[in-house]
């Protein structure tokens, strides 16, 4: 569903990828992970549209979107929740999930999706009409995956959902997650905590230093020693 | 030099209610500066020629014997159109905020250059059957024009607040203002809604220029004599917001009446000018 | 050398002089009264812009509100002639002292408020204005009628009235050109400039930036004053509406805009140029067309020359520096961080103790107890969102400590305000280099130099700061923007900046980010030489090779505490330390082979 080759990006003068090559087929729940400074924001915000490529191309559904205008990958089927959110924090809950949701396909399910999403995190039901900012981490981050999640995405991306957050939450989170991924929807997520990352995906990816260090299934990596070895430097 | 004398109730009471009529076109005038500031970062100093531009405009067809109101048929979509190709120069160079302020002066140099070579220096008078209404309400005098002004500030402002706040373009408009790179990613075309958000601010100050020439006497230096209040009266308020600055116009326009009432007309920018810098000393988060 | 400086130094202010001197013979010469008063319009906009520009342009705070200050010259005046009979040309003195002190009093209020600097400031400026001519007009000073100087005589300084005005504005005009070229060469303007890049930078660079400004905005006003008391006379008939406007403000930035205003000759270019333009369309009857002409030139120089006439000739007129291929770098000069010895000492150098951040509830560092070895490498290691940069910055001084206690060579530095920190010998780099954009790579360093390492001159801080480019192996890059130079070259410079102060202290934010493996090398190969010749070095780092080949001692922090500390290969193998980094060990997680040193 996704094929990534040799992608190359590059912040002004400062590359971050030098040429990753990634595949995701469809209902695929896959990882990358990696240390600090890996570049995995900078791979997940390129795959959402937010940073542009220097080389290399991006095929989502057989189309080549590499040159795409950053709007027009939500219509494709794309959705993100970045790292550390960034929600909308002076608009409420209910605005930002209905900014999920304003291209027209999504817009005519809006109040389904929306349902959907309240019964996924019973915690947001009465906090609709409170302005984002005002919630706690764990909720912000609920309303950031509702967020994409109102866009009805054929891809989620996920940027360290587990980020600054308590091992509860996070655990809940995830839980979120796999039930997203068994409904259907394809699932990349980048993550920096290993546990709680390979324990929900199929395979996964090792960045390293802006390349692919490693791929395979999670017992596999954790097997061989690449995972200690990028994180512990043992 | 005059000390303070206190006023009977009826004149005060038609002081006040003169500071409701002028602080309402301040808070008109402010609408589009608010929200071009507050939502586009771009702060338009040229808005206040162009209000004046608009006002010269319905002055001459008043002239030609065209009903004032009738004439914002053709200067609304003109000025809409004015509006979003400035917006699409100064996007087109990335200018930054502070630039634009100088970028948008020189363009209010050349403004009223234009005004002054068509329509002189002289002073100029709208004439329009609309000066000629006034009513008694409970002792106090409400003329036409200045209704006329309150009407539309109070309903363009509520107008524009249900967009910004119950329309999808209003909510990707408060988005892209917070954190443009994740808006577009959820599909929000921005380039397509700034030019709209542009070309509305200018359409609202084209209507602010005819409450300006219904109700004042019209020269082109007095462009210069309303930036000082009406910028006061949208950081009082708050950029990017539409009810704000009708709100704090009015406070100022009442402020600066009740002022003059009570001491002499030329204490009066001392209201505004105060307000100003307090918001600005102890909120100048305001500004970001 | 640097392209900030073409002439040398002693020339410019005795050219400016004979020139002055020179144009004081015209009216003796026969030159006709009209040009008495063109040219006395001219070197008037001259000080009036080039004395804006020394605050405004030189330290990027945009001022809307010289009008101000120029009017209360002009007011002081006005009201010492026409109320108490002084002397003209011993009102001129009174009204710059009144200018300057209205300017203090307002810098000492506005500057110390953080948040007030672009468009903040100018609107501040602005209204500033217009409450004081609201307040002059509405008491005696004018009292609505403004002041009608006709009664008060000339003095005779040349063959007419005019010519007084004329020779007065020249001599201002001189002494404003030559106080705005002084300001810029030397250790005062240095600061101002690096103030206008990046204030906070500068703070951190040890530049005194609240003094700095208030003196150059003093500078500033009490110019103005001066040139607002001898306009007072000029008109003959002051009102509030002709000065207390937004005319004059405006006018002086386009003037200083259009003509550059980082250098100091770029506004009285701007002025004359405007204040002729101007001139010429009146004289054709053309004076409406004049305005637009000027507003059009306006525009086309902020689209266009954004940073004004006189840098784009310069440099038209300048060929590029030559690009060489970096040296090898260079042995650290003799006696560097002599405060130091080699290899570890006893003694702590930094002792952090219960240190505390909170911002806006988050607590993002809580009671961290951290000890620095005199001429130790330590690391600051730990998952994203530690708390390792945020102790960083409350060490530099970017950040006010919540609580706790930073003892450093027996001060405590939680209470100091940046500048000081980084005077007391501590220095620092930014993950993300913040280099001054409009400085050269030499002057980025040499401000390092002179303002933490404390040398008097520009000329010294760039002896010393070439020395230490050359260490960083940066040398032949010393006259070139830093926008030129790629991401590890520019990691270098902040590496060389921060060095340039001898500090005895130094903290590295995350300095290989971003670098290929290559890259990386080098710059280990850096941080050890910066050890060995006596510096003590914190560091923050991912790269985990780097942190097992440098350091001595690791501390991990996690979620703002500090987690484990001592030698890296042993605390990366502590089951806390590897539940930090990994999450909760998935149950399949081999044990730990043994520790093998990466290169």
């Amino acid at each position: 569903m996704l094929e990534v080759h040799d992608l190359q990006v590059a912040y002004g003068a400062a590359p971050a990828l030098w040429g990753v090559n990634l595949s995701l087929q469809r209902g695929e729940l896959l990882c990358v992970v990696g240390p600090n400074g890996a570049g995995k924001t900078t791979l997940i915000h390129t795959l959402a549209g937010v940073l542009r490529a220097r080389a290399g191309r991006i095929e989502f559904d057989g189309q080549d979107i590499t040159s795409l205008a950053p709007h027009r990958f939500c219509s494709v089927g794309i959705a993100i929740v970045p790292e550390g959110r960034r929600l909308f924090t002076q608009m409420t809950v209910q605005e930002n999930l209905e900014i999920g949701s304003l291209l027209p396909a999504a817009k005519a399910r809006r109040q389904q999706t929306l349902e959907s999403v309240l019964v996924m995190f019973p915690a947001l039901r009465p906090k609709l009409r409170q302005a984002a900012g005002e919630l706690s981490g764990g909720q912000q981050q609920m309303v950031a995956i509702g967020r994409a999640l109102m866009a009805c995405p054929k891809l989620l991306l996920l940027d360290e959902p587990s980020l600054g957050l308590s091992p509860l939450i996070v655990t809940e989170l995830f839980d979120a997650i796999s039930r997203v991924h068994a409904e259907g929807t394809s699932v990349l997520l980048v993550e920096q905590n290993v546990g709680t990352a390979l324990r929900v995906a199929s395979r996964a990816y090792v960045l390293e230093e802006g390349r692919i260090a490693a791929e395979g299934t999670p017992g596999d990596l954790l097997a061989r020693d690449q995972i200690r070895r990028a994180y512990l430097g043992l | 030099m005059s000390g303070f004398t206190l006023p009977s109730t009826t004149l005060l009471a038609q002081s006040v209610l003169s500071g409701v009529f002028v602080g309402a076109l301040y808070g008109l005038l402010g609408l589009g500066l608010s929200l071009s500031w507050g939502l586009l970062k771009l702060i338009n100093l040229a808005h206040f020629a162009f209000a004046f531009l608009a006002a010269y405009l319905c002055y001459q067809m008043a002239a030609m014997g065209i009903d004032p109101l009738l004439s914002l048929v053709v200067i609304v979509p003109a000025f809409f159109a004015l509006g979003a190709a400035l917006h699409a120069v100064m996007a087109r160079f990335a200018i930054t905020p502070f630039n634009s302020l100088l970028l948008t002066f020189g363009l209010t140099g050349i403004v009223e250059a234009v005004i002054q070579s068509i329509w002189t220096a002289d002073f100029r008078k709208l004439e329009s059957s609309y000066g000629d209404h006034r009513w008694k309400v409970a002792g106090l005098y409400v003329p036409l024009p200045e209704l006329i002004t309150l009407v539309l500030a109070v309903s363009l402002s509520l107008a524009v607040w249900a967009v910004l706040r119950h329309t999808d373009l209003g909510k990707a408009l408060r988005a892209s203002a917070e954190d443009a790179p994740i808006a577009a990613a959820f599909g929000i075309h921005q380039k397509r809604n700034a030019l709209l958000l542009a070309g509305t601010c200018s359409a609202l100050a084209s209507v602010a220029g005819l409450c300006l020439a219904l109700g004042f006497t019209l020269a082109p230096a007095q462009i210069y004599a309303w930036v000082g209040v009406v910028f006061a009266a949208v950081m009082l308020g708050g950029l990017g917001r539409a009810l704000a600055p009708l709100v704090a116009g009015i406070v100022i326009g009442v402020s600066e009446a009740v002022t003059m009432a009570v001491t002499a007309p030329s204490w009066a920018p001392l209201v505004s000018f105060t307000l100003l810098i307090g918001i600005l000393l102890f909120r100048p988060g305001r500004a970001a | 050398m640097s392209p900030a400086r073409r002439w040398p130094a002693a020339q410019v202010p005795g050219a400016i002089g004979a020139v002055a001197v020179a144009m004081a013979f015209l009216p003796q010469f026969g030159l006709p009264a009209f040009y008495d008063s063109l040219l006395y319009l001219v070197l008037h906009w001259i000080v009036l812009a080039t004395s804006w520009n020394i605050l405004s342009g030189y330290s990027g705070y945009f001022s809307f509100g010289h009008g101000a200050f120029f009017g209360a010259g002009l007011y002081t005046s006005a009201t010492l002639l026409a109320r108490w009979d002084w002397p003209f040309l011993a009102t001129l003195p009174v009204a710059a002292a009144v200018a300057c002190a209205l300017g203090v009093a307002l810098g000492a209020l506005v500057f110390r408020v953080k948040g007030i600097r672009g468009e903040v400031f100018a609107l501040l400026t602005l209204a500033v204005t217009f409450v004081l001519g609201t307040l002059i007009v509405n008491t005696p000073i004018d009292g609505g009628n403004g002041v009608s100087l006709a009664a008060v005589p000339v003095p005779a300084l040349g063959p007419r009235p005019s010519s007084t005005f004329y020779l007065l504005a020249l001599v201002l005009a001189a002494l404003t050109l030559i106080v705005a070229w002084a300001i810029s060469v030397s250790k005062f303007g240095a600061g101002l400039f690096a103030i206008h890049d990046d204030e906070d930078a500068a703070e951190l660079m040890g530049v005194p930036t609240f003094r700095y400004k208030l003196a150059a905005l003093a500078i500033s006003c009490a110019l103005a004053g001066a040139a607002g008391g001898v306009h007072a006379l000029f008109l003959n008939y002051v009102t509030v509406g002709e000065v207390f406007t937004i005319t004059v403000p405006l006018t002086v930035v386009l003037m200083s805009v259009l003509g550059g205003a980082r250098h100091w000759a770029g506004p009285a270019v701007g002025a004359v140029a405007i204040t002729l333009l101007l001139y010429a369309f009146t004289a054709a009857d053309h004076a409406v067309a004049g305005k637009a002409a000027i507003g059009l030139i306006l525009i086309g120089a902020i689209l266009f020359m954004p940073e004004g006439v006189l840098p784009r000739l310069r440099r038209s007129l300048r060929p590029p520096p030559r690009p060489a291929a970096p040296h090898e770098p260079v042995a650290a000069p003799a006696g560097a961080n002599a405060a130091a010895g080699p290899g570890v000492d006893g003694a702590p150098l930094l002792q952090a103790r219960g240190l505390a951040k909170s911002f806006r509830g988050v607590r993002a560092l809580s009671g961290v107890d951290v000890q620095v070895q005199r001429g130790e490498i330590l690391g600051l290691i730990g998952p994203n969102g530690s708390g390792k940069s945020t102790f960083i910055n409350v060490v530099s001084g970017l950040y006010l400590p919540s609580g706790g206690t930073i003892g450093f060579e027996g001060r405590d530095l939680a209470k100091l305000p940046a500048h000081q920190v980084a005077q007391a010998g501590l220095a620092r780099t930014f993950q993300i280099p913040r280099p001054f954009a409009n400085q050269s790579v030499l002057d980025n360093v040499a401000l390092a130099a002179m303002f933490a390492g404390g040398l008097r001159s520009p000329a010294e801080g760039r002896r010393e700061a070439m020395r230490w480019l050359a260490f960083a192996g940066l040398q032949d890059k010393a006259p070139v923007l830093p926008a030129e130079l790629n991401l590890h070259q520019r990691k270098f410079l902040e590496l060389a900046r921060a060095l340039a102060s001898r500090p005895r202290l130094v903290l590295l934010d995350e300095v290989l980010c971003g670098l290929t493996p290559t890259e990386i090398d080098d710059a280990v190969a850096l941080v050890r030489r910066i050890r060995d010749q006596g510096a003590t070095v914190v560091f923050v780092e991912h790269v985990m090779r780097a942190v097992m080949a440098l350091t001595d001692r690791v501390v991990v922090f996690d979620h703002g505490r500090v987690l484990a500390e001592g030698p890296a290969a042993d605390v990366m193998q502590r089951p806390e330390v590897v539940r930090a980094y990994l999450g909760e060990a998935p149950p399949a997680l081999p044990p730990t082979p043994p520790a093998s040193a990466h290169a």
